[in-house]
Parts: C-alpha cells; structure tokens; sequence
C-alpha cells in the first residue's frame, strides 16, 4: 500500500538532506550502477550509513573476481522477486538489461528460471540463492556439495551468499524505507507460483561450518583486531569468509558504521533490535552472540532470553517495545510494514534519525543472519535455544511476502492482470464489486454517486495494478482505494467533514447513555427490511471516520488488522474509533430494542 | 475489583477477542457484579450482530452487472488509446 494515497505523490517515509555532489559514496554507487539510485538518497540524513552500504555494495558486486556481475544481479534478481519487492525488482531488472539480458528472457527466468534455458549451473547457483534468502534453516552441507559438484569454487560459493545477504539487506531497506521508484515500476510476473515446498527440504548431512579457511593474523589484518576489542574473540562468522578479506573488511566497517556510533539509539537498543531479528529468523547462532553482547552491557542472560522468546513481556520501556515490535514487523513480516509503523514510531518520540537507523540495523542484521546460515558456522557461545527447521514448522516467523501473497485468493488472478491479461480484471470486479459499493454507499450514502464512485475505484485500481505489491490482501488494498476515492466524492459533495486521522481523545471518552436492557432476541422485533432500513438510516447520521469503520469491521467483517490497514491506522487507534462507532451506534438503536419495545416496528 | 471506567476502557479490545487472560478475568468478574456494564456490553454485542445482519447498503442483483460492463468499457477503451 505504499506511496498510494489520494494524491499519488510517492515520497519515501523519511526526510532527506542534499549532501552535495562531492559526497564520495555517491561516486562509488554511481561506478556500480550508473546512477544513485534513491534508496541511498533515501538515508541522507545519517551519512555513515550511506558510506557502509556504499562499501558492502561496492565489495560484494563490483569485483569481476569469482562470479560475474551477471550472475550475481541475476541472483539479486530472483532473491527480490521472491521477496517480493518491486523496488529491488525493477533496479536489477534495468542493470541486467543494461548488461545485454533481454527482458522476455528476465520473465521467463523469474516466472520459472528451471524453464529459462539457463546453464545447468545457473540453474542450481539460482536454486541456492532462493533457498538461501527464503528457507535459510533447512539448508545443509549438502546444498554447497550440490554447487560444487556444478563447477562452483569456495571462492564462488562463498560471493552467491553474501551476494544474496546483500539483496536481503537492500531488500530490508526498501522495505522500511519506501524510497521512489528509479524507473517505471516493474511487475513481478507470475509471482504466484512459488516453489515453497521444493525449498523446504532438509536434506540433513555435514554441519558446517562449510567452506575452507585460511589464516590472518589480529596483528597483520586490522578488521579482526577491531572484533577482538569489540567482542573479546574474533567470531566465526567472520573467520568463515577468509577466503575474502575484502569482504571481511566491508563488513566490519559496516559493523563501526552502523552499530559503533550512540549519538542516536544506544547500543543496547541496537542489540535488541539485532537480537529479536535473529530469533524471528531462526537464527541460533546470532541469538546467542547478540544475548552475549548485552551480557556484556549489563543485561542479564534471562532478561535477553526474554526479549529473545517475546519482548513484549521483558522489562523494557514502551518505547523501547515498540522500538523491536517494528524490527520484528520489518522483519519476519515485512509485507505488511507500511508507513504507519514509522508514524507509531513518531508517537513514541523517535526522530527521523532514530528511525532510519532502526532500519538500516534491522536491514543489516538480515545481511548478517543470510550469511551465518549461508556459511553455517557454529555458535561462539553456549546457546540457551536451538532455533532449526522444527521450529521453523511451528512458527511463523519465516512468513515472507511470497507465502502471504498465495493466502490471498485473488494472487492468481492480480498476476495475470499484472501480466497484462485485461479480461481477467473483470472476474476481479464481480468478485468484489459488492464490498467496494458497501464502502462507498457507508461514505457517500447517495445511490447514484456510489455506483459513480464505484467506477472511479475500479479504474484506479486498473491504474496503479503494477504498484501492488502483495503486502496486504488485493481485498483490502481496493477498500483501500474504495475509502479514499469515496472520502473525495464526499469532500467536493459537502466541503465539511474533515478526517482527521491522529485518534481524538473524544474517541475514548464516549459514555453510554442508554442504560436499559435489551430483548433477549432484539432482531425479532422487525422484519429484515426494517431493520435494514434503521441502521442504514442511523450509520449515515454518524460522522463519516465512524460509519467508515462500522462499514469495514462489522459489515464487511474485515479482520481488525484489514480494518486498520485500509483506513492508513494502528490497529490501537482503529480500535478506539470502532468501539465509539458501535457505542454511538447502539445509542441510536436502543430506543428500538429494548426489551420493554413494543413490536410495532422502528 | 476494577472500576466501571477501567471496564469501558478495555471493553473495545474485550470485544475484539484481544485481551490478557487476566485482564479477562477481571472484566468478567466485573460484568458479573455490575447491572450496566452488563447492558452496555449486551447491547453493543447485539449492535454488532445486528449490523452485520441487516444486510445494509447491498449492492441490488439488477445494478451489478450493468456496472461491470461499463467499468470493463472504460477500461478497454482507455488500454486501446
Ligand atoms: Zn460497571
């Protein structure tokens, strides 16, 4: 639902600064893509994050050494359509294009890449990367056997997973940050046909760690002698990748950068955030060196387990719970991560620099829980929980927007559209034309200005299909568009009402009145025609925020967490609102039900 | 033993299914004892089921065909331009 309100101005969540033409990560990211794309734009206002994201970029995918830059933006490719992400999509599709790709064979690659006519090795190499990014807890030493038996070296091995941490790192980004599209937003064709279950097969065998390592020395290689300040040993995560020293480099200034500074959020809330991003991703081994590194900020082990398992019940300040409720949503459910996430984050005080690096230290841990399970080290210290594919079978935590999008019925059909099959849009229509005329006639209660409005709505969506992303259900994204197009009608019908969205405190101050008991059985006190012809008459006397949420929640029986998405509301505020709606409501209907009421009709 | 007003702030979350066991237990012991938090919560169940009943603001059978056709007709016309 990003970037889509009434006036269709797409802007990204946060504020930027312009750095000037000479700021020197712009070049580097300029040499790697040929422009600075705005995701980078979109974090101007903590330069040091930009500079670490630069680096990482520039080390991971710059260098012809192992992998081509072709292979490496394919897997970025695949890895974002999996995830999902339009914004990353589209930025991999255009740099492939511009490395010779041909769009139809991008398609066809990211539709069913074991049908593409790729190599037998880029078949395997992009099996991988989606395993990797999509079901990281049951890979095995025999996922890396696989590749090598397909001519990959360690070298190659070890650029495929830190390519693909990397698009689970900017992917993250794009997430939590909504930047501006660079280009004409792409569809990601045939997104409904995933090979959920082929990923999650355990195969079982070796434990890792898997690939070989060389020797440096604290003394000689300067990265490991800042984690063995920072940690008190050098941890095997990144011995792991001493193959590439390079790499190792990037990311300990991506460590410094990002988690060494406490001018904005303070160490321990940092490690929080990287701590519950580990559990949501089944991250044994990140959970336990992050439980270990407050350990060392005075945070006891039972308190971090706490915040581990669920933070909601550990002593920490409400901000601070809000703080990991949106690294969790960001993380283990991205798809429904919008723009009011940042704003409850505003209530609580945070500035736009908190925020920002709220993400990019969520976005990194990401990166950092890819590579772990890429690599499969074992844990630097004792671990009070084991997370694998067991938990994983119970938990929802691995819920990526691919799984989601084949929870909504209508996936298949968005698809095909999306795909440009025009005439399946009106299977969408009759499948939804009662809900969206619902909402419109609760907003307008004009007959013929619904059935009006109810075209302009469908038309819009036609519009703007491409920009739907699956982050919320189709269903809901279209009462969406139902609600805005209907508040507009009813703005140039009227120039009165006003929306205002910050819950009033008049919300939570409604009292009841009418204090007599109702009818045992009150619905047969009229006829069905009656009874709608009462509450449609007493819901278009209340303010039109109140017949909104009435209309969504109790006529449409959207979930709450629908409700709240389709109306641009925490789930806190709508519940307020919905609660005085149906308290106003009942008002209006008491005179009528009670129990002494005569059966005379309203 | 909680208050009439601790009662209404936490009956939109009661009716929503979204409350603590123990925060349950405390409503209900309170609607046990209390007449009119006992109706409000009666009534504002029964407005509910009245409002998803009642059938309000149907889109008439006769009205939902012409209307997709036009839709489709605006659509085709402006992907044919
Ligand atoms: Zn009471």
């Amino acid at each position: 639902m990003a970037g889509f309100g009434l006036e269709w101005i797409q802007m990204s969540y946060l504020a930027e600064v312009d750095l000037g033409s000479s700021f020197r990560p712009f070049g580097a990211l300029q040499n790697l893509f040929g422009f600075v794309p705005n995701l980078f734009r979109a974090q101007t206002l903590l330069p040091r994050i930009i500079e670490a994201e630069a680096g990482l970029a520039a080390a991971v995918l710059g260098k012809d050494r192992a992998l081509p830059r072709s292979q490496k933006e394919l897997m970025a490719l695949v890895v974002a359509a999996a995830y999902g992400d339009t914004y990353c999509f589209t930025q991999q599709h255009q740099t492939l294009c511009s490395l010779g790709v041909a769009d139809h064979q991008l398609d066809q690659i990211v539709r069913d890449h074991h049908e593409a006519g790729l190599s037998r090795p880029d078949t395997v190499l992009l099996d991988y990367a989606l395993k990797l990014a999509m079901a990281a807890p049951w890979l095995s030493g025999k996922d890396i056997n696989l590749l090598r038996d397909h001519g990959f070296t360690d070298e190659s091995i070890l650029e495929a997973i830190v390519v693909t941490g990397l698009t689970d790192f900017f992917c993250t980004l794009s997430r939590g940050l909504d930047p501006p599209h660079d280009f004409q937003p792409r569809p990601i064709p045939g997104s409904s046909k995933a090979p959920q279950a082929d990923l999650r097969s355990y195969a079982g065998g070796t434990a890792g760690p898997y690939l070989p390592t060389v020797e440096l020395s604290p003394e000689r290689f300067p990265p490991f002698a800042l984690f063995l300040e920072r940690f008190g040993l050098i941890p095997k995560l990144f011995r792991a990748q001493t193959l590439r020293p390079d790499l190792i480099e990037a990311e300990a200034d991506a460590v410094r950068k990002v988690l060494g500074p406490v001018d904005i959020l303070s160490h321990v809330q940092k490690e929080c955030i990287f701590l519950v991003g580990s559990a949501a991703n089944l991250n044994t081994y990140c959970v336990a060196a992050h439980c270990e590194m407050l350990r060392t900020m005075g945070v006891s082990m039972e308190e971090s387990d706490q915040i581990a398992v669920d933070h909601h019940h550990a002593e920490l300040s409400e901000a601070d719970k809000s703080l990991l409720d949106f690294a969790l949503k960001l993380t283990a459910r991205s798809s429904e991560f919008d723009r009011e996430d940042i704003e409850l984050l505003r209530r609580h005080g945070f500035s736009e620099k908190h925020i920002l690096e709220a993400v990019a230290a969520t976005a990194l841990n990401n990166f950092f829980n890819t590579l772990q399970m890429g690599l499969g080290t074992t844990p630097d210290y004792d671990t009070k929980h084991v997370f694998g594919p067991k938990e994983a079978h119970l938990s929802s935590a691995v819920d990526r927007p691919r799984e989601r999008a084949q929870l909504d019925p209508d996936a298949e059909l968005v698809g095909r559209v999306q795909n440009g099959d025009l005439d399946t849009f009106e299977e969408l229509v009759a499948r939804h034309s009662r809900r969206v005329y619902r909402t419109l006639m609760a907003i307008i209660g004009n007959v013929e200005a619904a059935q009006d409005a109810m075209q302009d709505t469908f038309l819009k969506a036609f519009q703007h299909i491409g920009e739907f992303q699956g982050r919320s259900k189709f269903s809901t994204w279209l009462v969406t568009i139902a609600n805005n197009t209907g508040v507009q009608r009813l703005r140039e019908r009227r120039h009165i009402e006003s929306l205002d969205d910050v819950p009033s405190k008049a919300d939570a101050e409604f009292r009841p009145r009418q204090i007599r008991a109702w009818a045992e059985d009150p619905e047969q006190l009229c006829s069905q025609a009656e009874r709608r012809e009462l509450v449609e008459r007493e819901l278009m006397k209340l303010p039109v925020k109140y017949r909104v949420v009435l209309a969504l929640r109790d006529i449409e029986q959207l979930s709450g967490q629908e409700t709240a998405e389709a109306l641009g509301l925490g789930i806190a505020a709508m519940k307020a609102r919905l609660l005085r709606a149906r308290l106003m409501l009942r008002e209006a209907l008491a005179p009528h039900f009670v129990s002494s009421a005569k059966r005379t009709g309203p | 033993m909680i208050t009439c007003d601790e009662f209404m702030a936490d009956l939109g979350n009661y009716l929503e299914g979204d409350v603590a066991v123990e925060v349950r237990r405390q409503l209900e012991h309170h609607l046990s004892h209390c007449q009119i938090c006992q109706v409000v919560y009666d009534s504002t169940l029964k407005t509910v089921k009245i409002v998803t009943d009642s059938g309000s603001f149907d889109l008439p059978d006769a009205a939902a065909g012409p209307i997709k056709d036009k839709i489709m007709a605006r659509i085709r016309k402006k992907s044919v331009s």
